[in-house]
């Protein structure tokens, strides 16, 4: 599904990626854990389109080049990316917000738009499902949100788009324990056959709830270590300095 | 261009039905402007704006004859919304529809008193000089109106190429309440529409004004305003200044007398080269009164915006508050907006502040509602509408704000 060969990526003359390589294949779980500073939100910016980075290598989605396509394309290709810091975007209605990000897919993916009473339902649904107070969603987007709102905010976008691929940037940071249940299940509830996962995080904890299929070090740019579930505890018994 | 004002002048005068002493004004005023012609950028208070240029660039001719053809035009009033309404074409009222209010306490006046006074700004000396029809409305101690009042004020192509001066007083008498909507649809060209308005907002009355200019037209529009608020009065004011080619709202304010107070709230929203200013001035002159103005502007296509907001607060005026706060969202490198801010403060014991910043969209927002697969310009649209909502939610008056949001696609 997702194949990134030696990906190398700097901004403002600063190299941050150096040559990463990685591979998923449809309903595989990957979580990538790494020191601050070491390329992840680079990783995941990158996959998702945002502008400002010089980038070399491959990276095919589907066996498309997604590096041509732009952002909205991304997400009309099914890449979503759960934001580390969703932003706050002051005057805009998230009910509003979530309406025109689910048509502006369904019509470039040539389905029919939904209507504001499917709509509706369908955001009542998933509310319930994720425990989402959906008093919240009639608000301006984010404006407000405690960081536990925001990061259920976005499993819940995650979960009304339906992505083939999601990635999650620390979605776990910030979160209480009884949050991190519930944005757990929420992804858990997505997992399928189809369905990838690339989450990346610091800890070990969110990989209790979330069980990847494979979990990779990365380390100044690069996938230094790739293994399973162990390689997560390992990692926090020895700490990334000495992780080698 | 002088001479043939001045015969336009000339034959307003003897074709109206004018007294010796108001011929007399006229002509003093009328001299005033002759000899100063438009205010230029020397002035200070056009200094972002400079009116004798705008109107040389604009203007060939600009014919102040008076024209009393009245085209008969289908007017194309606001639907599913209940309001009273006046409408006027090329200047005259041509229909006057107040059904829902009980007409025994309103009182329409087409007869006006000139200013003895030679007023300092030339502009009002123009509207002066070749005023021939006047609008009064009194509203009666103690009457509320039940439903807004929409002033649709009408241009159409016979206008074209002419100058026209309008003045509209509303008297509030105490104990009142009234909701105005004006609204202009203008088919006609090349105009400069001179447009004068005094208002008296009596005590424990309230007046919400909302002004919109939304049609694109190559007009250039000057709109003075003199509101002068009595005790524990209120007064609402939204601009919404988007459609013509050059617009500017002057509007002054005075709080006459104790526990008064403003809720000003505009928008500035342009493309394609226009130019708008808003103006204003408020003068605290009493105790215990309140003024409040935010200003949003958003600017592309080589637009320039300008907010001039003075506050000034005389020394009998103690425990006034009074604030400001511009901001503006500049769309590309084209544009320009300017804020002058001013606070004039005699008293002491006084809250007062005020506020600017402008700057570039936020391409992190931007790259945010890309992400979840809007295209630039659908994630642009939603960050400047959520920007100019501010303002529109300020809006009391629960119908009047679902209107202006359907009328204008400002929403959150």
């Amino acid at each position: 599904m997702l194949s990134i060969e030696n990906l190398k990526a700097k901004i403002d003359d600063k190299e941050i990626l150096k040559g990463l390589n990685l591979n998923i294949k449809p309903g595989e779980v990957h979580a990538i854990m790494g020191p601050n500073g070491s390329g992840k939100s680079t990783l995941s910016n990158i996959l998702s389109g945002k502008k400002g980075y010089e980038i070399n290598g491959n990276v095919t989605f589907e066996g498309e080049n997604l590096l041509d396509l732009e952002t909205e394309e991304r997400a009309h290709k099914g890449i979503f990316l759960a934001f580390q810091y969703p932003l706050e975007i002051p005057g805009v209605n998230t009910n509003t917000f979530l309406k025109t990000s689910i048509n502006a897919i369904k019509k470039a993916r040539g389905e029919k738009e939904l209507d504001a009473i499917e709509f509706l339902k369908l955001i009542k649904q998933k509310s319930i499902e994720l425990k989402f107070d959906e008093k919240i969603l009639s608000r301006q987007l984010n404006v407000g949100f405690s960081g536990g709102e925001k990061k259920k905010n976005e499993i819940l976008q995650m979960s009304i788009l339906n992505p083939k691929l999601s990635i999650l940037d620390e979605t776990d940071s910030g979160l209480d324990i009884d949050a991190l249940r519930i944005v757990s299940e929420g992804v858990n509830s997505l997992r399928s056959k189809q369905n990838s996962f690339l989450i990346i995080t610091h800890y070990q904890r969110l990989l209790d709830y979330i069980k990847p299929d494979f979990v990779h070090v990365l380390k100044n740019g690069q996938i230094i270590k790739s293994g399973d579930h162990e390689l997560a505890k390992e990692l926090e018994k020895v700490g990334y300095e000495d992780f080698n | 261009m002088q001479s043939e004002i001045k015969s336009n002048f000339e034959k307003s005068l003897s074709e109206g039905n004018f007294s010796s002493s108001q011929k007399d004004i006229k002509e003093k005023n009328f001299n005033k402007f002759i000899e100063q012609g438009f205010p230029n950028k020397r002035i200070e208070d056009w200094k972002f704006s400079d009116l004798n240029q705008i109107i040389s660039t604009n203007f060939e001719n600009l014919d102040f004859s008076k024209k009393d053809d009245q085209s008969s035009i289908d007017v194309d009033f606001i639907h599913e919304f209940e309001h009273n309404k006046i409408v006027f074409i090329n200047g005259s009222v041509s229909k006057v529809d107040l059904s829902y209010e009980n007409e025994n306490k309103i009182i329409l006046n087409q007869d006006y008193e000139l200013d003895e006074d030679l007023s300092k700004n030339v502009l009002i000396n123009l509207n002066t000089a070749f005023l021939n029809n006047c609008i009064k409305i009194t509203v009666n101690k103690g009457y509320k109106f039940q439903k807004p009042l929409i002033l649709y004020n009408y241009l159409t192509s016979d206008l074209d190429s002419h100058g026209l001066n309008m003045r509209l007083d509303i008297n509030l008498e105490d104990d009142t309440s009234l909701d105005v909507i004006n609204i202009s649809n203008e088919s006609s060209k090349s105009n400069f529409l001179n447009f004068r308005q005094k208002i008296n907002i009596g005590k424990n009355s309230v007046l919400k004004n909302y002004s919109l200019d939304i049609n694109p037209t190559s007009n250039i529009k000057y709109l003075y305003k003199d509101i002068n608020l009595d005790q524990n009065s209120h007064l609402e004011y939204f601009i919404l200044s988007k459609g013509s080619k050059f617009a500017k709202h002057d509007i002054n304010c005075s709080l006459n007398n104790n526990h008064g107070s403003i809720a000003l709230n505009g928008i500035i929203d342009l493309d394609n080269k226009k130019h708008h200013e808003i103006k204003t001035v408020i003068n605290h002159n009493e105790e215990n009164c309140k003024s409040y103005q935010l200003i949003k502007s958003v600017l592309s296509e080589n637009s320039k915006g300008i907010y001039q907001g003075k506050i000034y607060v005389n020394s009998k005026a103690q425990k006034t508050d009074g604030y400001q706060l511009s901001r503006a969202l500049l769309l590309n490198d084209d544009v320009e907006f300017n804020a002058k801010p001013e606070l004039e403060i005699y008293a002491d014991d006084v809250k007062c502040s005020h506020g600017s910043t402008s700057g570039n969209i936020d391409e992190n927002s931007i790259f945010y509602l890309m992400s979840r697969g809007l295209s630039h310009d659908q994630s642009k649209k939603l960050l400047t509408n959520g920007f100019l909502n501010e303002a529109v939610e300020k809006i009391t008056n629960m119908d009047v704000k679902s209107l202006i949001k359907k009328l204008t696609g400002i929403q959150e």
